[in-house]
């Protein structure tokens, strides 16, 4: 099939330029979603950041308002100490200590619904006992009238005292008192290190000084209270301060923040956003010019290819002008070769033929007088009745010496005749045979005997070729072969004069045809130097010749072997140096049927 | 009828041989062979006055015959008879064997027994000449003093013959026509060394005329273009000694000349000798259209040398009447 350059080009090239666009756009979207991705973790990190901002904001404000009531706190419990716990609450704990709450304490705890150890009721009224006693004591009354004048009008909405066994001696909160603050962390570790505790919470309602208050932010300190002037632990203030506007402030402040920081987010993911488009379309303008270019260089390249296949379009129609005209120019010097050669041989019939009927004419003029005096003397003869006659013979003596030269040897004539005969025979033979050898006469390709053109080929070889070399022929029945004689004659004319030229004085050529009936084998074998191993690869080549210039044009066997593949067949050479060469062509038959082997 | 001639006619197609045979027993002696050793036999036994042989013969082709049978027997004339143009034939047969025609078949039946009439007269009444070796030193050839005449259009020919004799001879040189008409007119040449072709003019008509006048001068024959017409033209009508498709290797070349020289002094010694060189006549008209050229050279050389135009043109004049009896106007 043939090779359609362009077509090929197209597609493949289309299809490779796909491919380049294609993962052009892939990588594109590829790098647009990773860019994306990018753009949508930095934000959430940024988010997350400005987050955290706010969160530690609003942590270190609680954290600084903690501390700072904390710290008031501590002072206001100072004070209330020094004002009120050597005169007023030193009398009352001593008292209240002296409460037994042992039995209270020994009751077990048990486990509430979550599984944490909480005091029964039994036990909580135990202690609520133990606040009704503490609450009995006198001067009670006179201490929380006290109490609540110090406190009334603050931000401290209530105020307990524990005793140093966690047993609350004083709550604003009267229900309180007695309640057992043993295991409470902030009363351990004010009572237990002299450490300060507080803590935030928030209540929804809460029994102040002043009356029950709702939805407060409070600050609850356990604070350890020294004896004055010593470092000793004596009991344990809580005290509760409402931080609730505080909060709020800290609250407004936090929601301010986050305000900020969620416009601030927004501007990223806007600007991602907008940062996102603009790269999609950059990378889009890029795959369009990318994608432009291709198309340029497609044309480009299609351009190209199409003035390469036309050169080669062109080249090949050269190419085969020029085997062509090879083949023809082959053709035309073995032709003249040959007519050469016949010429030469119709010489020799030619020569003695024309000597021969020369000299016949020659002999046929001398007998001219002899013949009419012997017809003279038939006539005479015919009309004489008697047994003699008398003759003139003055003029025939005058004649004598054309009478002498007209006695001719007829049998020699008739010798020169049948030489002649066949000398012409012979030049018949040779146009015979010349015209079988070109067989202009015939279409291109018949089914054809080749032992026949065989033996024409050896016939016309011959006549070129030197006496020394003996053409031998070897031929056996062969099935029919579909052919273009004269393109074979050529081919084993050119086989033949090979071999003979590799003859160097006397040898021989043996012309042999074999068939197993599928197949026709042609052989020439010769007797002459052999192909040396460096020669033998070439020898198929167009144009290599061992010949000097002028005896060989290395054109035969190239285009003998064109013409025989041509015809499906093939040609195969065996040789050995100083034996001899064969070359045999191997041709396809036309079917089993044989040809009688001609005369 | 007397059979004047002994002869031998060799052909391996025997159609051939009998036709000859028919065509010449009438005057001749005729014997007959169809092949060379068969007619190298014969020539042993024989003195055969002329052997007719065909060139294309197996196993020894017409040229080898012929040159065994001038080796076997000098005085025999040797005729080559032909039906191909092979041109390594015919400068063999100049070379190698010396034939004394080159006859290409099919034959004129008329002239073929006068030719061979004419060769049986030589060789019965000229003296035959062992073959010139052609190994022999240049000086034993050189009685008297000996000229050449190179004719050609590259003066290193002139050059490469100098070299060859040495100086053993006087070598005149000239590129054209006019000018060797001169030179063979003044001076006794003994050589001529010549291309078919000078100044594009067809050189072997001068060699066949001067041949046919002067049988002693010995031609040799160097040339480019190698034509089989021309080397039978020159073998039948100029007796050409040797004839060497150029270029020529200087060492053959030197053997050439020598026995050259040696051959125009045998035959200058012996001027019997040369008829066995007898020429077939040269048409009138190629030495009419020889004079031609040579005039219309010497006009153009006139030409260009004013000078010595009168004379130059009167001294060919003379010559060309010399040399070749042609009228000069
Ligand atoms: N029968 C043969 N014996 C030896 N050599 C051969 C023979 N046939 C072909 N060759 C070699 O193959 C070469 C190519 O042959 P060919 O193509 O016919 O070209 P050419 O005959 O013009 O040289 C010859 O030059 C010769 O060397
Ligand atoms: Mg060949």
């Amino acid at each position: 099939m043939r090779f359609r350059l362009v077509r090929y080009f197209t597609v493949a090239s289309l299809g490779v330029f796909g491919l380049v666009a294609g993962s052009l756009v892939y990588f594109e979207h590829q790098q647009g979603e990773s860019f994306k991705q990018m753009k949508e973790e930095q934000s959430a990190f940024f988010g997350e950041v400005q987050q955290g901002f706010a969160e530690r904001q609003d942590a270190s404000a609680r954290r600084d308002l903690l501390a700072i009531h904390e710290a008031g706190n501590v002072n206001l419990t100072r004070l209330f100490a020094n004002a009120l716990w050597s005169s007023d609450f030193q009398p009352f704990v001593a008292r209240a200590q002296a409460i037994d709450v042992h039995q209270c304490r020994a009751m077990p705890d048990v486990p509430d619904a979550s599984g944490r150890m909480t005091p029964p009721p039994e036990k909580k009224a135990c202690f609520s006992e133990v606040g009704r006693q503490i609450m009995a004591i006198p001067g009670f009354a006179e201490l929380d009238a006290k109490v609540y004048d110090a406190m009334k009008k603050s931000t401290v909405f209530k105020i307990k005292v524990f005793d140093l066994r966690g047993i609350t001696i004083y709550s604003s909160e009267h229900a309180q008192i007695g309640e057992d603050k043993m295991t409470n962390a902030g009363w351990r570790g004010a009572a237990l290190d002299g450490v300060a505790q507080s803590e935030l919470t928030h209540r929804d309602t809460f029994s102040a000084f002043e009356g029950v208050v709702e939805d407060r932010d409070l600050i609850s300190s356990y604070l350890p209270v020294l004896e004055p002037g010593s470092a000793k632990i004596v009991g344990v203030f809580e005290v509760y301060s409402d931080v609730t506007p505080f909060l709020q402030q800290i609250e407004a402040t936090s929601a301010q923040i986050r305000e900020v920081a969620e416009a601030n987010q927004r501007r990223v993911e806007a600007a991602g956003v907008a940062g996102l488009a603009a790269i999609d379309e950059a990378s889009n303008r890029q795959l369009a010019v990318v994608g432009g270019l291709l198309a340029l260089l497609f044309v480009a390249l299609l351009l190209i290819v199409r003035r390469a296949d036309r050169i080669i379009v062109e080249q090949e129609r050269d190419r085969e002008h020029t085997h062509q005209q090879l083949t023809q120019s082959e053709k035309m010097a073995s032709l003249g070769q040959m007519v050469a050669g016949v010429a030469h041989q119709l010489n020799t019939p030619l020569a003695f033929s024309q000597n021969n009927v020369l000299m016949v004419k020659d002999a046929l003029q001398s007998m001219q007088y002899p013949m009419k005096v012997a017809t003279r003397m038939s006539e005479i003869l015919r009309d004489v009745d008697g047994d003699h006659v008398t003759l003139k013979v003055v003029r025939l003596k005058q004649n004598l010496d054309q009478l002498e030269n007209g006695s001719v040897d007829v049998s020699m004539l008739q010798e020169m005749l049948t030489d002649v005969l066949d000398g012409i025979n012979q030049m018949s033979e040779l146009v015979v045979n010349l015209r079988d050898f070109t067989r202009l006469d015939r279409a291109s390709t018949t089914r054809a005997d080749l032992n026949k053109s065989l033996r024409t080929v050896a016939y016309i070889a011959k006549t070129v070729i030197s006496k020394d070399i003996q053409v031998a022929e070897e031929l056996t029945e062969l099935p029919a072969v579909e052919c273009n004689v004269s393109q074979l004659n050529q081919v084993f004319l050119n086989l033949i004069n090979n071999a003979a030229q590799a003859i160097d004085g006397a040898g021989r050529i043996v012309v042999r045809t074999e068939t197993d009936g599928n197949t026709v084998r042609v052989s020439v074998a010769d007797t002459g130097k052999g192909i040396p191993k460096d020669v033998l690869p070439h020898i198929f080549d167009l144009y290599y010749t061992t010949k000097p210039a002028g005896e060989g044009t290395g054109l035969g066997l190239a285009i003998a072997r064109d013409i025989v593949r041509e015809h499906g067949g093939d040609i195969e050479v065996r040789t050995e140096v100083g034996v001899g060469t064969t070359f045999t062509v191997v041709l396809p038959a036309c079917e089993a049927q044989t040809l009688p082997l001609a005369a | 009828m007397k059979k004047n001639g002994r002869i031998l006619c060799v052909d391996d197609e025997p159609n051939i041989v009998r036709s000859l045979q028919w065509l010449l027993q009438r005057e001749f002696e005729v014997h007959t062979a169809s092949d060379g050793q068969a007619a190298l036999a014969l020539v042993g036994a024989n003195d055969f006055d002329v052997v007719i042989s065909d060139q294309r013969m197996p196993v020894m082709s017409g040229v080898e015959l012929l040159r065994e049978v001038r080796r076997l027997s000098p005085r025999t004339m040797r005729i080559l008879l032909t039906g191909y143009s092979d041109m390594q034939a015919v400068v063999r047969s100049v070379n190698e064997s010396e034939v004394f025609r080159f006859i290409n078949k099919p034959w004129n039946i008329s002239e073929l027994p006068k030719i061979v009439a004419q060769a049986v007269k030589i060789a019965r009444t000229q003296p035959a000449q062992a073959p010139i070796e052609e190994d022999g030193e240049m000086a034993a050839a050189l009685a008297d003093e000996a000229s050449i005449l190179v004719l050609d259009d590259n003066p290193g020919m002139a050059e490469a013959v100098t070299e060859a004799v040495g100086n053993g001879a006087k070598v005149a040189y000239t590129g054209n026509l006019a000018e060797a008409v001169g030179i063979l007119n003044n001076e006794p040449i003994s050589v001529i060394v010549s291309e078919t072709r000078v100044g594009s003019i067809d050189a072997t008509r001068l060699v066949r005329l001067m041949k046919s006048r002067h049988p002693e001068i010995v031609t040799i024959m160097l040339s480019d273009e190698s034509d089989f017409e021309t080397v039978t033209t020159l073998i039948n009508q100029g007796q050409i000694y040797r004839f060497v498709p150029k270029p020529v290797r200087p060492g053959y070349l030197k053997l050439i000349v020598a026995s050259a020289l040696r051959k125009h002094v045998s035959l200058k010694q012996e001027p019997g000798l040369a008829g066995r060189h007898e020429v077939e006549a040269t048409p009138a008209a190629v030495a009419a259209s020889l004079v031609s050229d040579v005039q219309s050279v010497a006009s153009q050389v006139a030409a260009r040398n004013p000078g010595l135009a009168a004379g130059f043109l009167g001294s060919i004049g003379a010559g060309l009447r010399r040399l070749f009896g042609a009228t000069a106007h």
